[in-house]
C-alpha cells in the first residue's frame, strides 16, 4: 500500500463523533492511534462511532488500543461503535475472539443511530 | 525437515535487515507489499504475512534483548509452487514462539498471547531453530489455487 500509513478522519455529528481510520492498525501505527481516540475520550465525545472499512489488517498491537479505548469510553460513561468490520479485518476480529468484545453495527449510519438510542 | 522443502535454492527471494527499533517494522510491511504485488499475491496473502510478521518482530523487539543496543533483525521472503517462505532471524534471548501456550485468559485490555495465535492460524507451517546466538523461525504460508 503506498498510502500513508495510517490517517484518522473524523467528523462530528451532533453528539456523535465519527472517525475513519484508514491504513494499517499495528505495532508502527497502534501509539499514534490510541493516543488520538484517547484524547478524544478524554475531551469528553461521549459517543464515537469508529470506521475500519478502509484498514487493511489489525493486529494484536492494534487490537490492544481498541480494547484499551472501548474501556476508556466505558469508564467516562460513553460508548464506542465499530462499523466497518469486513473481510480480512473480520477475519481477524474472529481468530482473536474479539467479535463480543465491541459493539459492532453494519455502517456508520447503524452505529450512529445505536449509539443515540 | 530440510530447510528448503518447498523452496527451491533458485527461488524468487528478497531479504531486508531492520534494527531492533519498532518503526522499522514498516519497512518490513513496505518490502510485503512489494513482493505481494510483484509475485500477485492475494491480499489475503499478504494480510496473513504482514500481521505474521508485526507479531513476530513486535516480539522479537519488545522482549527479546537485555541491553539497549542495536541488533539487526533479518527477514527473507521466498516463494515457490508450494508456498510462500518467510524466516526470521535475530540475536536476541533463546526464545521459541513454538513453545508459547494457547492465549491466556484475557482481561479488557490484555491481548497477552493472542499475537502468536494470529501467526499459528494465519500461517501453514512453523519452525524454530536456534544455532549459535541465533533464534532463526521460519513460516510457510501456502498458497491455494485461487490466491493470486
Amino acid at each position: 500500500m503506498a498510502e500513508a500509513r495510517m490517517k484518522l478522519v473524523e467528523e462530528v455529528a451532533d453528539d456523535v463523533t465519527v472517525v475513519e481510520a484508514h491504513g494499517r492498525l499495528d505495532s508502527t501505527t497502534a501509539k499514534e492511534f490510541g493516543d488520538r481516540l484517547a484524547a478524544l475520550v478524554q475531551a469528553g465525545r461521549r459517543a464515537i462511532v469508529l470506521d475500519l472499512k478502509n484498514i487493511a489488517y489489525i493486529s494484536s498491537a492494534g487490537f490492544r488500543v481498541l480494547l484499551i479505548t472501548n474501556r476508556a469510553a466505558t469508564q467516562k460513561q460513553g460508548k464506542l461503535a465499530l462499523c466497518g468490520v469486513t473481510g480480512e479485518v473480520r477475519r481477524l476480529f474472529e481468530i482473536g475472539s474479539f467479535l463480543d468484545q465491541f459493539l459492532i453495527c453494519p455502517t456508520q449510519a447503524d452505529g450512529i443511530g445505536k449509539l443515540r438510542q | 525437515m530440510p530447510d528448503r522443502s518447498l523452496i527451491s535454492s533458485q527461488a524468487p527471494s528478497t531479504e531486508i535487515r531492520i534494527a531492533n527499533d519498532m518503526c522499522e517494522i514498516e519497512r518490513v510491511t513496505e518490502l510485503v507489499e512489494g513482493f505481494g504485488a510483484g509475485h500477485a499475491l492475494s491480499n489475503s496473502v499478504i494480510v496473513a504475512l504482514n500481521v505474521s510478521l508485526d507479531e513476530v518482530l513486535n516480539n522479537i523487539i519488545s522482549y527479546g534483548y537485555d541491553d539497549t543496543a542495536r541488533h539487526d533483525i533479518l527477514v527473507q521472503l521466498a516463494i515457490g509452487s508450494g508456498g510462500v517462505e518467510v524466516i526470521v532471524e535475530d540475536d536476541g534471548k533463546p526464545f521459541d514462539p513454538l513453545a508459547v501456550a494457547t492465549p491466556r485468559p484475557r482481561s479488557e485490555t490484555e491481548v497477552g498471547g493472542v499475537g502468536l495465535h494470529f501467526v499459528r492460524s494465519l500461517m501453514d507451517q512453523l519452525e524454530y531453530s536456534r544455532r549459535g546466538p541465533i533464534n532463526r523461525l521460519r513460516l510457510i504460508k501456502k498458497l491455494e489455487h485461487d490466491d493470486g
